[in-house]
């Protein structure tokens, strides 16, 4: 499985992309050239250095207060990629325990858990993101409470059915025959018949939580307005997209990078770890 | 054949029911968490203490939360959505200018993104086992990784600023009046009303926020329309036809494309349900007077009333749409029509 798994262009590609913006994020202080809240008014809306009029001291230009772009996108992977793995995380662990113990106990609990995704299905995700955030204040922690509570319900769905099909197998009784609690049998036998779709949703997860980071920090839901990250650098260039559209195309090209790194790896693993999954229900957007 | 589409459509509504309440009910207790004192924002300054005290129980909000609730679901039962905080106008109003607004740019970006997204899919087919599939595949991947969001912004940069071409502020051009509200549907009242340079401008301020939203649907429909299209295309019908000297076009077209319709509808379904969610950023960027752009500045200046009801609006729009794909679904399934 994991030769098959280097053997994927994609896997490799993404896994590849992602080690560096980590490698980034981690290191984000000794990167950056300059601090990413330091302000040069002498040099406000530079183009990026090998455009005309740039200088070599800001290699992606300036902001409207002479601040780095470069530093201030380094410094903003530090948010994206924190968001994407808590929120992420968060999600899969809510999304699958309940997805198992719906899947597996059955009955009425599994008829509850199904009610609670149908009534979280009746909202486009951007609008419920938004009245949370309403209800529990605004800031980065706030929006990835607002992520886990909102995206559980795409592991769940995808997971529950997945536990319905390992349930049918003979190991599961075997298990039980041979002396497994519930317990035992759910983390021994179906946790890890279900380990690959929870990997490649959680991939997925990765990249739509940099997503909603992303927009939500543009409309000022997010991070404090002062922080450095790539929904803020787009909502505070954007007055000045005329003068200069670097300030807008660089965070930009940022956030496609991470989603696309995110989504490459989950659909290559997606393609690697479960071909069937991709002919019967397409991306599991 | 119409009549039992209808049935259809309305048990769905009716099993919709109860998940209209509970949302309602979840919108409303979350809304209540915030600290903030809508009493107090209500008043105008120079208010005293038994100003504040009357319009506390004239809003009911002195009671229990679950009496208030009960309060509120009545009154938005009736149509009474209440007044705007911060608009100081009715909700009703306000949600009934928006709504219109919103519903044809979804309608618009809906048929661009299934008419892009088809005609990928098919051609992706078409282009089985070659580079060319291999290149379509990669593109599409990469356009997923776009959110509506940075489409409308580079919509704007490519095709509002750096080549001048199209209206990215507003919905309609300064100098036109707006046509009398007989419908609310902006492109419908002007064509009643015979303006054809106001329709031409409403249309023209359509065109990059819908392919903002269309753009970001098109490569989902593309691929899940392929694979269906592969699998169904091992078939024995498939076989059959082309024994019967059926050109391959025909086949494709005719049969192929009819059975592997069915998860694509599911998928359209799903993602219309989404797609009022992409028009929220997008309306709020491209300065469109739709219910996003109400719902953004509510949540900015703490506007309950109006963020509860078009919360509930966009509710009563996801469900709808469900149950419509429900009944199409129905419709266009061979397998299910004879039943």
């Amino acid at each position: 499985m994991i030769a098959r798994m280097v053997a994927s262009p994609r896997v490799v590609l993404g896994a590849a992309l992602v080690l560096v913006l980590a490698f980034v994020a981690l290191f984000a202080p000794a990167i950056a050239p300059h601090d990413p809240a330091e302000q040069d008014l002498m040099f406000t809306l530079l183009p990026p250095a090998w455009d005309a009029g740039g200088e070599a001291m800001y290699p992606f230009g300036t902001d409207s207060l002479g601040r780095c772009l470069l530093s201030r996108l380094i410094h903003g992977t530090r948010v994206a990629l924190y968001v994407a793995v808590v929120a992420a995380f968060g999600a899969m662990l809510l999304g699958t325990a309940l997805a198992l113990i719906g899947g597996y106990c059955g009955g009425r609990i599994d008829w509850l858990i199904g009610r609670a995704v149908d009534v979280w299905m009746a909202f486009p995700p951007v609008v419920l993101a938004l009245i949370l955030l309403v209800g529990l204040g605004t800031g980065v922690n706030m929006v990835i409470i607002a992520i886990i509570v909102i995206d559980w319900t795409r592991f769940c769905r995808v997971i529950r059915s997945e536990v319905l099909v390992v349930m049918k197998r003979d190991y599961i009784p075997a298990a039980r025959l041979s002396g497994f609690s519930h317990v035992q049998v759910v983390l021994r036998e179906v946790l890890p018949a279900v380990t690959p779709l929870v990997v490649t949703l959680l991939s997925l997860e990765m990249g739509i939580a940099v997503i909603v980071e992303a927009t939500m920090s543009f409309v000022g839901l997010s991070v404090e307005a002062d922080v450095a990250a790539w929904g803020v650098m787009i909502a505070d260039a954007r007055q000045f997209m005329n003068q200069s559209p670097w300030g807008v195309v660089l965070p930009m090209l940022a956030i496609f990078l991470a989603v696309f790194a995110f989504n490459l790896l989950g659909d290559g693993l997606r393609r690697t770890l479960d071909p069937r999954l991709m002919v019967a229900r397409g991306p599991a957007s | 054949m119409a009549l039992i589409a209808f049935q259809i459509l309305l048990r769905r509504l009716l099993l919709a029911a109860p998940i209209v309440l509970c949302v309602s009910a979840l919108v409303f207790v979350v809304l209540r968490l915030l600290p903030a004192d809508a009493v107090a924002m209500s008043l105008p300054p120079g208010a005293t203490a038994a100003d504040y005290d009357r319009l506390k129980a004239e809003l009911g909000l002195d009671r229990s939360i679950f009496a208030q609730y009960m309060i509120w679901l009545g009154r938005f039962a009736a149509g009474d959505l209440g007044a705007s905080i911060h608009f100081r106008r009715p909700v009703a109003e306000l949600v009934g200018t928006a709504l219109p607004n919103t519903l044809e740019l979804v309608a618009v970006g809906l048929v661009l993104g299934v008419a892009a997204g088809v005609a990928g899919g098919l051609a992706m087919f078409a282009w089985r086992g070659r580079a060319a599939e291999q290149v379509a595949d990669l593109a599409a991947t990469t356009l997923m990784s776009i959110p509506e969001f940075l489409w409308a912004l580079l919509l704007i940069l490519g095709l509002g600023v750096a080549l001048p071409l199209l209206p990215f502020v507003g919905r309609l051009a300064p100098e036109f009046a707006l046509p009398p509200p007989i419908t609310g549907f902006l492109l419908l009242d002007s064509l009643l009303a015979g303006r054809a340079a106001t329709l031409g401008s409403a249309l023209l301020h359509l065109v990059l926020p819908s392919l903002a939203l269309a753009i970001a649907l098109a490569p989902l429909i593309m691929r899940v329309l392929r694979s269906s299209l592969l699998e169904v295309i091992l078939d024995d019908y498939v076989t059959q036809a082309r024994l019967r000297g059926i050109p391959e076009r025909t086949i494709l077209l005719r049969h192929a494309l009819r059975n592997a319709a069915l998860p694509t509808v599911s998928l359209i379904g799903v993602q219309a349900g989404f797609m009022f969610g992409g028009t929220v950023l997008v309306e709020v960027i491209f300065g469109y007077p739709g219910l996003g752009n109400l719902m953004v500045d509510a949540v900015r200046n703490h506007d309950l009333p109006v963020i509860q009801a078009v919360a509930m609006v966009y509710c009563l729009l996801v469900l709808g749409i469900n149950a419509v794909v429900d009944v199409l679904y129905l419709l266009i399934n061979p397998k299910l029509r004879a039943a």
